[in-house]
């Protein structure tokens, strides 16, 4: 769907002399404070089977025998060696995330999951303790993931949250939303005061159609009124607020952008490519912008593999393992590599257990890669499972694995690092008290 | 009828305002209602269609809509000729869908199917080939109006759904191999198609445990034991094929049952039932529809979601209730009814409240246009015609609802989706600050540019029904706005078309024509269906 969409355009032609909600802005190079940070969300939808993303190769024979078709061979997987002499295999299509391993510019965080609080397999299986809402649904899942909320029903997201901080400390000296969305609406960027911006890669938010005339004028003057009319209506006025922050948003990103100079980075030309390029080529631009702080969200989708599941993978994950990787050599051609962390979430992992179709169903606690010039890399943080069905993990008989850190503590761990201190956590992530460790040490 | 429309097209050649070209008969319905009907039964009100409303009131209409069926999508080639590939080019199903909705007599119909096209997904991001979805929509389109359990039928064996969420070649487990029946199917059947996550009350709200907790309709081992009942299906055999017990994908025609590969074990399904040992296939399909027609939240689950694609995201919960007890009894002790659920749904006094203009509205009431209806209430407005390459589902993706090629199972949209104050909004997850401005951007194309080639709107109605301003702002408000546009948009409008300039009178005219246009359809009240 991304080739429909012609190349970026943002930035490329200014409005003329649009009287929009000022920003005040002054025209700066752009270049990198000591104090920027950034946090960039890729969001794998439908579940990434991240049994196969990372192996423990100690537990190898155990794998192979359980996966069955699912199964890699050693062959089809790239050794690495842990910062503890561990040997663990990458599936081979994640080439670029394994030499990133290897250059210490990537960690493992293993079998991350919601949870309202640590839960042993005991606990889970007579339900003595708070059991996520709805586990193995999709939707749910998601949600939780993006609200650090396994109770469920939150209306706002851990990033929106954690936007919300941003503001109450002042840290942006702009309007421009410091949750920017490449794929669309997210739950996760939902704060309470701030709202979050979207951008697609490739369309532009300028409004076309409009020139210097006294009549074309007129016209934007009567649409950007009644943006600021009550109508008594309450959608109505939902609309008005996003349609008044895209013609703001378009505004300080085209002034921004229009002083910039392209990038020297090549991105893949894919959906995930696309999105990734533009977080860099707003990052580059964060001074002009005034931004210090920025969370980003990305995706990319059809991680659903309940059948034919080894294909799929072989398709998503270069996409994955090369948007990723160029994403990190354009934090360093800007000189914020130190600046800016990467991370995967996704809905749930999958099922140890193959289904008859060469695929796998939907289950629980799984692996995730967090990457930056800040990350401790090279290292796995956090325990791999028992690959065991109804092993010691196992909530049932297919491998569904009971996670054993939270996303509470892996967003808390991005938090901290982003400059909320220890006592205004628990406002993003209200579960994080009942986990003993509240920073899992994967960054800095 | 054709009467009536003979009789308007007179009208509008001597340039009168069609509404006044009415008088001659006591009109059943005024303007205003009218065309606020239209935007809920059909893809948006057309001069024309207003007047037919008002001609023959809400139930004669319901009742003619309810016997067409005259809307189809071409069959594809599996074949694209030129690569020998299978073919995966959607493109003629979607123009042909913007055709229909545009010109299309089957309104109702269409905007149904649609409605149950976006609860029962199937996406062509992973059903890639485009012969899938001609057959796939048709089953939408012809079980509309009959019973939801036909619905559930047809989709459930329904090969592009079995493709999709694999109920086609799901074999039985296999221990030697350590295989389990596959969940998919399953578990979206009954989370996403037919009762959801948890217990309902008639009313929509859930229902509560003892401690004030809501009420799982089913547990994981619910979901495992019905994915085993539903093994043993494949596709049909193609023309020419031999069958075998998991046939390769083919979407013409109906799934069938390969016994051998079938669970017969017993199963312990929703609601308590107990599935015995040794049924068929067939059987157990039955008993799991049986089972899954018997729980009171369907009525619920069901009834909010078709409310909140026709009429209001956020119906009250006396108002979910209502449509509820006709789904689950039409009257005739028939449960499912759709055309009872329909009619309900449409006639509802929270649905009608509005058509009284004098009456106080409601302002949470109503639901935002998703851009495959804000583009056609749009085109029917401007008296567009489409043709067979049309590319009106361009702008549909620039807007972010890829026709057919929704993102997940979730659809376009989920219909759980609220605004940061809690109210329910399901349309606004695909309304961002990028697709706010594409909206505004669509209308430019459509007024300023072209959407294609074939695409031709005609603006002569609003210049013959313009002779000033303020008559051309009042013909807009009568096509687009339910006759009932606020005054700060009235003001509004009027304001850029007095500031419009031509060369000549006539320019000057359309350029006023235009630019009045273009504030109204990129206002957020017309973004919102009141």
């Amino acid at each position: 769907m991304f080739s429909r969409r012609g190349f970026i355009r943002i930035g490329a032609a200014s409005v003329g002399t649009l009287a929009l909600r000022p920003f005040g802005l002054l025209p700066a190079l752009a270049q990198s404070g000591p104090d920027y940070r950034a946090l960039v969300c890729v969001f794998l939808y439908g579940g990434n089977d991240s049994n196969n993303t990372i192996i423990p190769m100690d537990s190898y024979t155990a794998y192979q025998s359980i996966r069955g078709s699912l199964g890699l061979a050693t062959s089809a997987l790239t050794p690495v060696t842990s910062a503890t002499g561990a040997p663990y295999g990458f599936h081979t299509l994640l080439t670029e995330l394994a030499s990133m391993f290897t250059a210490k510019e990537l960690a493992v965080v293993a079998n991350v999951g919601s949870l309202v609080a640590p839960i042993t397999q005991a606990q889970y299986q007579a339900a003595k303790a708070p059991i996520p809402l709805n586990l193995f649904s999709h939707a749910d899942q998601q949600q939780q993931w993006a609200t650090s909320m396994a109770q469920g029903n939150s209306p706002t997201g851990w990033g929106g949250r954690l936007a919300d901080y941003v503001a109450s400390q002042n840290l942006n000296s702009s309007s421009f939303p410091t949750f920017l969305s490449m794929a669309g609406n997210a739950l996760e960027g939902v704060g309470v005061k701030t709202q979050q911006g979207a951008v697609a890669p490739g369309q532009s938010m300028q409004l076309a159609g409009f020139n210097s005339s006294a009549a074309s004028q007129a016209r934007l003057s009567a649409l950007t009124n009644l943006l600021t009319l009550n109508s008594g209506v309450s959608l109505t006025q939902a609309a008005n607020s996003t349609l008044s922050n895209s013609i703001a948003d378009a505004k300080a990103l085209g002034q921004a952008l229009s002083q910039s100079t392209p990038l020297k980075t090549q991105f893949p030309t894919t959906t995930l490519g696309a999105q990734l390029q533009q977080v860099a080529q707003i990052i580059q631009v964060q001074a002009s912008l005034g931004m210090r702080r920025q969370i980003f969200f990305c995706s990319l989708g059809s991680f659903d593999t309940h059948t034919g599941e080894l294909g799929t993978l072989n398709t998503l994950y270069p996409e994955l393992s090369q948007s990723m990787s160029a994403f990190y050599d354009a934090t360093v051609e800007l000189g914020v590599a130190q600046n800016v962390t990467a991370f995967t979430e996704s809905d749930f992992n999958r099922t140890f257990q193959p289904t008859s179709g060469d695929g796998s169903d939907h289950a629980w606690g799984g692996h995730h890669v967090v990457l930056g010039g800040a990350v401790q890399g090279g290292r796995i943080f956090g325990a791999f499972p028992t690959f065991e069905l109804g092993g010691p993990d196992d909530t049932d008989v297919r491998g569904r694995w009971i996670p054993t850190t939270s996303i509470d503590q892996y967003g808390a761990t991005l938090c901290s690092w982003f400059g909320v201190p220890s006592a205004a956590l628990p406002m993003i992530f209200p579960n994080l008290p009942n986990f003993s460790s509240q920073n899992l040490g994967f960054l800095g | 009828m054709k009467q009536l429309s003979g009789f308007l097209v007179i009208g509008i050649a001597l340039g009168l305002h069609p509404g006044l070209a009415q008088t001659t008969t006591a009109p059943v319905m005024t303007d205003h209602a009218a065309a606020r009907f239209l935007d809920q039964a059909a893809w948006g009100p057309t001069p024309a269609a207003i007047a037919q409303l008002q001609q023959m009131g809400i139930n004669n209409w319901l009742t003619a809509q309810f016997a067409l069926n005259t809307s189809d999508l071409p069959d594809q080639p599996q074949i694209d000729s030129t690569t020998g590939k299978p073919n995966r080019n959607l493109t003629p199903v979607q123009s042909a869908f913007f055709q229909n909705t545009v010109a299309g007599q089957d309104q109702l119909r269409q905007r149904v199917a649609f409605a149950l096209s976006e609860i029962w997904v199937v996406s062509a991001v992973t059903t890639k080939d485009a012969y899938a979805f001609p057959p796939y929509w048709r089953l939408f389109r012809d079980n509309a109006f009959g019973n939801y359990r036909d619905i559930m039928t047809a989709l459930t064996l329904s090969p592009a759904m079995g493709d999709y969420l694999n109920m086609a070649n799901n074999n039985k487990g296999n221990a030697t191999t350590g295989t389990s029946a596959n969940e998919n199917y399953a578990r979206e059947l009954m989370q996403l198609f037919t009762i959801g996550l948890t217990q309902l009350n008639p009313d929509g709200s859930p229902t509560l445990d003892s401690s004030n907790n809501p009420v799982p309709t089913y547990s994981q081992s619910v979901i495992t034991d019905t994915a085993r009942a539903l093994t043993g299906w494949t596709y049909p055999t193609a023309p020419g094929a031999k069958a075998r017990a998991n046939n390769p994908a083919y979407y013409m025609g109906q799934m069938f049952a390969v016994e051998a590969e079938h669970d017969t074990t017993a199963k312990s399904i929703i609601g308590g039932g107990n599935i015995p040992a040794g049924q068929t296939a067939q059987q157990d399909l039955t008993s799991v529809f049986d089972a899954l027609m018997k729980q009171p939240t369907m009525a619920p689950f069901v009834s909010r979601q078709l409310i909140q694609h026709l009429v209001t995201s956020d119906p009250s919960p006396a108002y979910i209730k209502r449509v509820s007890s006709v789904f689950t009894d039409n009257g005739s002790g028939v449960r499912g009814d759709m055309k009872a659920v329909i009619t309900a749904i449409l006639t509802d006094p929270e649905a009608r409240a509005a058509d009284d203009a004098g009456a106080t509205p409601n302002p949470t009431f109503g639901h935002m246009r998703e851009p495959v209806l804000f583009l056609s209430t749009i085109l029917r407005g401007l008296n567009a015609t489409l043709g067979p390459a049309n590319g009106i589902y361009a702008s549909a993706n620039e807007l972010g609802q890829d026709l057919f090629y929704p993102e997940t199972v979730f659809s376009y949209f989920s219909p759980l989706y609220s605004l940061e104050s809690g109210q329910p909004a399901p349309e606004f997850q695909i309304y961002s600050t990028q697709t706010a401005a594409d909206r505004a951007d669509a209308v430019n194309t459509a007024l300023y540019g072209a959407f294609d080639k074939t695409t031709k709107i005609d603006l002569t109605p609003f210049v013959q029904n313009g002779s000033d301003v303020s008559a051309l702002v009042d013909y807009i408000s009568y096509v687009f706005d339910h006759h009932s546009m606020s005054s700060d948009l009235q003001q509004a409008a009027a304001g850029a078309a007095n500031a419009a300039t031509g060369a000549d009178a006539a320019a000057k005219a359309l350029a006023q024509v235009r630019a009045a246009l273009y504030v109204v359809l990129t206002s957020s009240e017309y973004q919102i269906v009141q």
